[in-house]
């Protein structure tokens, strides 16, 4: 009896710590998930397991940081993985250009499609949902057809980007691309938290109109947020196209749905207003670390695919759960 | 003068019931106007075409009536596409050398399962209070893992009548349009009549339009959304049930019910149902279903590569939302 | 006196929202053949305390007794069963639907609903328009007829004068004392106090999530009433008493001015100044174009015919973001328009300081200091800042004010800003919008309460059928002189 009662408020502690920081949580979930893995295959529990984990998590988290700053305006974009698949294009047909002129460029198609997006969106006021899946549709039939004609051969990465992607500081220990994830992360954090635009992402994804009654133009706001998500789509995807070497149309296809189920496990509502990239950043690592676990497990895409989807059901669900008791 | 103003009531009425199905009627304008288009372009236009047409559009019509029933509840399904593959594997796989009358039971039982298992999705998201969005995420990949469990390959089949019913003929080639076309109307009429004519139905409609006003005019707000989901499954079964008619094969690739997925949303869209909920008929939905598998076969009949199609629906899409929007924008300041 | 048996009673009725307690506990007693109002002020448990009555939600402890048997309800359902009929402050009718749909979802008798609607006059509305296309009165009225059609042992009635018309509201009165003498007891929740003086027989009066008082309405005067909701006397007046000041602006330079403003059928000649520390009133009744002057004024709708003057110069206000700059802010009449509920206080204030593109790569440096000062200049109660949603209705007025103190402004537009708001708030915005031009504002008000323009105004300006009709002295305008010239009887 006073144990039952005593075990009740230390749950009820424990639910208020969580409710209080649920990065802390999150993070607990995810090192629980490190140390099964560990279990599984102790070789994970290494520098190279972690140097592993943290490339798969770099273009996801890249992503799904593209995906929460949409979100926390109460928007989404399902072609970013279109944005990051016609980037990876460009900057490889650029490659003899150099590989400034190849990022540029690739950078260039993010800003312009984000753009559009943002403009459709903002201006013309389309469900983001389906002006980003036409979009979507439109760069796929795009890069599909200049495949076969201004874009042919070029499916070869310049050397630089394949280094900066796959290349590792430190004797191969601290790689390129995670020191990148890193870099763009205390951006947006920073652009997030500090910034007037950051505010205003928060508070035109809680209430469009109070924050037009207050004077801002809120078009300008969401449409640099859809070119904002461009670029980082971009970035992902000259990072993954150096990491395999080479460009095909399927290249960032596997990450849409991961980079939302990162943003949604990290505790950013898809209705708008409430969030945050931190949450995000473990979000990529706990789906980067799962993808990790099944593989070690050596079980076949279908059970892959069943694990996946219950545990970000049950995260969703948990995360959803304190949310509720507040 | 009492003649007058009752004629001017029946005008009054045709003008509300024009205003209100404008869209959907304007959508099943479009797609007259394509078919003739079509007609011309190609040097005969017969029996044949009818058919094939007809055909190619029942996995995606059924689709997007599902996805319309479930958006006018007020939510949204991207899980539909993935209960495809599954009933598409799970009918290859049971239903290959079967006799026809096995092949019907197996079918019935396929609809009644998927059926029950969206709406324990429906439930899990009243229960949660999870984004329907992201449970469906979730269960999008569960269920196309149990698809590739359950048929790890394409491969499997299903009785030569069976694929009459769907197709018009038993080889899946050719045959009466007859079929495939009342294939798509009679599951869109019961479809239609069930959400405007019974009480379960206009439910649907409030919850989507506003589910805590429904809630305070006593209706059951879980039993509506579990309801709306289980109506979208049994339809996304039935899409399942006609592609392994049409293919005669399963399929049970994940991309394909990614894609069968953003295509059941985008011929809602375009069929004029809002994505918020609560309006729309789903009439329009069949014609712009059959309007995106149309673009196919008549760009290849002016000899543009197909591929264009996929940008010719995008740029489609996109140009009638950014017109509705505008038409709204302007509407909103007139008023 | 032999007083009719209880029909309703409840006691000992608590509600907490998470660690919000709505209400403490509750005890009230509605007879039979009784008129029962129920009175407070806001966040006084009122609306909770309807919702617990109408099945919305189930009270965490104490018991509801109909007839003398327990019913608790769980659902809505449950209680229109029990006999409980609710016409809440929103319709209840689902807006993408015609109203035969509505009625089929609640399975209303036609014949009826139709026989109430006539009481009303409006037997010929039909019935195959959609909800979203009509007036809120109508839908009152539409709701009411619904509820009395459930032919209800009691009936719950939450602010429904709020939107009707004066003859509309005359008649539901004669209906509600129909009604009574049928066996039908009513409760009638109201912020306007005349009505209970008018009908009610009873009234019992909630503070804090408590029953404090149960009056004979018969007995006692609407002060005594007014007395019993707050507590203690206030002072309804502020500080500095309007028609004092008004000599000083009589000479000051125009601030803002409209010449001949026109917009569809809504507006059709509006023209007036508002000068440099004067308060400017405008009375209308329902729907007489004064929102669309307010829309069209801060920005958000332009205007078909007619100009705006900022400093005696024309301006075009494209968005509100046009109007901002020039210094013309609104304060709208729905609160939610101007929150963001789930955000804290600070960022609901200081969003006013970043409305352009130079400003998104920072955060202004003193806007901590000017949080401050909002907040405490208009005693803010930040207990709960964490989340603007869990504000009182008040304190959520005071943050939709306090935004634009925060950025500063020359005009300030205020569409009925005490509507819904206790007493207490309300005599602090009055002294607010007083002390605001004391220091050099011009302040637009519009009110749906006659009785606030002697204490705030300096002038008040008469609105019927999209044109100003009257313009009156405010300290010598009357709620009789202000109403025949809003019916257009000047």
């Amino acid at each position: 009896m006073v144990d039952s009662a005593a075990a009740t408020t230390v749950r009820a502690r424990l639910a208020a710590k969580a409710r209080a920081n649920p990065s802390v949580a999150l993070g607990g979930v995810c090192l629980l998930l490190v140390l099964v893995t560990g279990f599984i295959e102790p070789e994970y529990l290494s520098l190279n397991g972690a140097r592993s984990s943290l490339l798969q998590a770099a273009p996801l988290g890249i992503l799904a940081g593209a995906q929460t700053i949409l979100m926390l305006t109460g928007g989404i974009d399902l072609s970013v993985t279109m944005i990051a698949t016609g980037s990876a294009y460009v900057a490889a047909s650029q490659s003899s250009h150099g590989a400034a002129v190849a990022i540029l460029m690739g950078v260039a198609v993010g800003l312009v499609v984000g753009a559009a997006n943002g403009i459709g969106v903002a201006v013309f006021r389309v469900n983001p949902l389906i002006m980003t899946l036409a979009m979507s549709g439109i760069m796929l039939g795009t890069f599909t057809a200049w495949t076969q004609t201004i874009l042919r051969g070029s499916t070869q990465v310049a050397p630089f980007i394949k280094e900066l992607a796959a290349g590792s500081f430190l004797g191969n220990r601290l790689p390129y691309s995670v020191v990148l994830w890193a870099v763009i992360s205390l951006i947006l954090i920073w652009l997030l938290r500090r910034t007037g635009w950051g505010r205003l992402l928060y508070a035109v994804g809680d209430n469009e109109t109070a924050v037009r009654l207050a004077g801002v133009r809120t078009w300008q706001v969401r449409i640099a947020a859809y070119i904002a998500a461009g670029i980082l789509g971009s970035i992902a995807g000259i990072l993954l196209a150096g990491r395999t070497g080479a460009v095909d149309l399927q290249l960032a296809n596997a990450f849409l749905l991961p980079s939302v189920a990162a943003a949604v496990i990290g505790g950013t509502s898809i209705f708008g207003g409430v969030g945050g990239y931190t949450g995000t950043i473990l979000g990529a690592l706990i789906l980067s670390v799962l993808t990790s676990m099944l593989t070690f497990l050596n079980v076949g895409q279908d059970i892959q695919q069943l694990v996946y989807g219950t545990i970000v059901l049950a995260l969703a669900w948990g995360y959803a759960g304190l949310a509720n008791r507040e | 003068m009492n003649r007058d103003s009752r004629a001017t009531v029946v005008f009054n009425r045709a003008g509300l019931i024009l205003s209100r199905s404008g869209w959907t009627l304007g959508v099943w304008l479009l797609l007259l106007a394509l078919l003739i288009w079509y007609a011309n372009l190609i040097p005969r236009f017969g029996e044949f075409q009818i058919t094939s047409i007809s055909k190619n559009s029942l996995p995606l019509v059924y689709l997007a009536l599902g996805q319309a029933i479930i958006v006018i509840a007020g939510g949204i399904d991207l899980s539909l596409g993935a209960l495809l593959l599954l009933s598409n594997a799970i009918a290859a796989r049971f239903m290959a050398d079967q006799p026809f009358g096995a092949v019907l039971v197996i079918a019935l039982l396929l609809i009644g399962l998927v059926a029950f298992l969206n709406g324990m999705t429906g439930y899990v998201i009243r229960l949660s209070g999870v984004p329907d969005i992201v449970v469906t995420l979730a269960t999008s990949y569960i269920w196309s893992g149990l698809a590739l469990w359950i048929l790890p390959s394409p491969g499997g089949g299903t009785a030569p009548e069976f694929r009459w019913l769907f197709t018009g003929s038993e080889s899946g080639i050719g045959g009466t349009y007859v079929l495939p076309v009342l294939m798509m109307i009679i599951p869109a009429t019961v479809v239609f009549l069930l959400s405007r004519r019974t009480r379960l139905g206009l439910s649907m409609y409030a919850v989507g339009s506003d589910s805590n006003i429904a809630s305070l005019a006593g209706l059951g707000v879980t039993r509506a959304k579990v309801a709306s989901y289980a109506l979208g499954g049994a339809l996304a079964a039935l899409a399942g049930l006609a592609t392994v008619a049409i293919t005669g094969t399963g399929d049970p690739r994940f991309s394909v019910g990614a894609n069968a997925t953003l295509n059941s949303v985008a011929a809602v869209v375009l069929g004029g149902i809002a994505l918020t909920g609560g309006t729309g008929l789903v009439l329009g939905v069949v014609a712009a279903g059959m309007i995106l598998i149309m673009l196919n076969p008549i760009l290849s009949a002016m000899g543009i590569n197909p591929n264009n199609a996929q940008i010719l629906q995008g740029v489609l899409i996109a140009i009638v939302m950014m017109i509705g929007g505008l038409v709204t924008l302007i509407r909103e300041r007139r008023t | 006196m032999n007083r009719p048996s209880p029909l309703l009673t409840i006691s000992g009725v608590a509600k907490a929202y998470g660690s919000v307690v709505a209400l403490a506990a509750v005890d009230m007693t509605v007879r039979r053949h009784e008129i029962h109002a129920l009175l407070g002020a806001n966040g006084a448990g009122k609306s909770t305390l309807v919702r617990i009555l109408a099945g919305v939600h189930p009270a965490d402890r104490g018991t509801l007794e109909v007839e003398g048997k327990t019913a608790n309800f769980r659902t809505p359902v449950e209680a229109m069963r029990g006999g409980m009929a609710t016409v809440f402050q929103d319709p209840a009718l689902i807006r993408d639907l015609t109203i035969a749909q509505n009625l089929r979802l609640s399975r209303t008798d036609p014949a009826t609903f139709e026989q109430w609607l006539e009481e009303f006059d409006l037997g010929s509305l039909d019935r195959d328009r959609m909800v979203r296309d009509l007036p809120l009165d109508i839908l009152r009225l539409v709701d009411l007829a619904r509820a009395l059609a459930l032919n209800p042992k009691i009936l719950l009635l939450d602010e429904i004068t709020a939107a009707l018309t004066a003859d509309q509201a005359e008649k539901l009165f004669e209906l509600l004392d129909r009604l009574k003498t049928e066996g039908c007891s009513v409760v009638l929740i109201t912020h306007r106090l005349a009505e209970v003086m008018r009908i009610c027989d009873t009234a019992t009066i909630l503070r804090d999530g408590c029953n404090v008082a149960e009056l004979e309405v018969g007995g006692i005067t609407q002060q005594e009433l007014v007395h019993a909701m707050l507590g203690s006397p206030v002072d309804l007046a502020p500080d500095t008493q309007a028609g004092t000041t008004a000599p000083t602006t009589a000479g000051a330079e125009t601030v803002f001015a409209v010449e001949e403003l026109a917009s569809g059928e809504a507006v059709r000649q509006v023209s007036f100044a508002v000068r440099r520390g004067e308060v400017l009133g405008l009375v209308a009744l329902e729907g007489q174009g004064q929102e669309r002057v307010f829309d069209i004024l801060c920005g958000e709708r332009r205007p078909s015919a007619g100009r705006i003057l900022v400093d005696g110069s024309p301006c075009r206000f494209l968005s509100p973001a046009d109007a901002v700059r020039q210094g013309v802010v609104l304060i709208p009449g729905d609160r939610l328009q101007a929150l963001l509920p789930s955000l804290p206080v600070y960022q609901n204030l200081v969003v006013t300081l970043i409305t352009r593109i130079r400003q998104w790569l920072g955060l202004p440096a003193d806007e901590r200091a000017r949080a401050a000062n909002a907040i405490d200049s208009l005693s803010i109660d930040t207990r709960a800042a964490a989340r603007v949603r869990r504000l009182s209705g008040g304190n959520q007025q005071k943050v939709a004010i306090g935004r634009w103190l925060v950025s500063g402004f020359r005009t300030l537009l205020c569409f009925d800003p005490t509507r819904g708001i206790d007493i207490q708030t309300k005599g602090e915005i009055y002294a607010l919008l007083r002390k605001l031009a004391a220091d050099g504002a011009a302040v637009l008000l519009y009110t749906s309460e006659l009785a606030e323009i002697p204490l705030v105004c300096d002038r008040v300006l008469v609105m019927h059928n999209g044109l100003i009709v009257d313009e009156q002295a405010a300290a010598q305008a009357t709620e009789a002189s202000l109403l025949t010239a809003a019916h257009g009887l000047v």
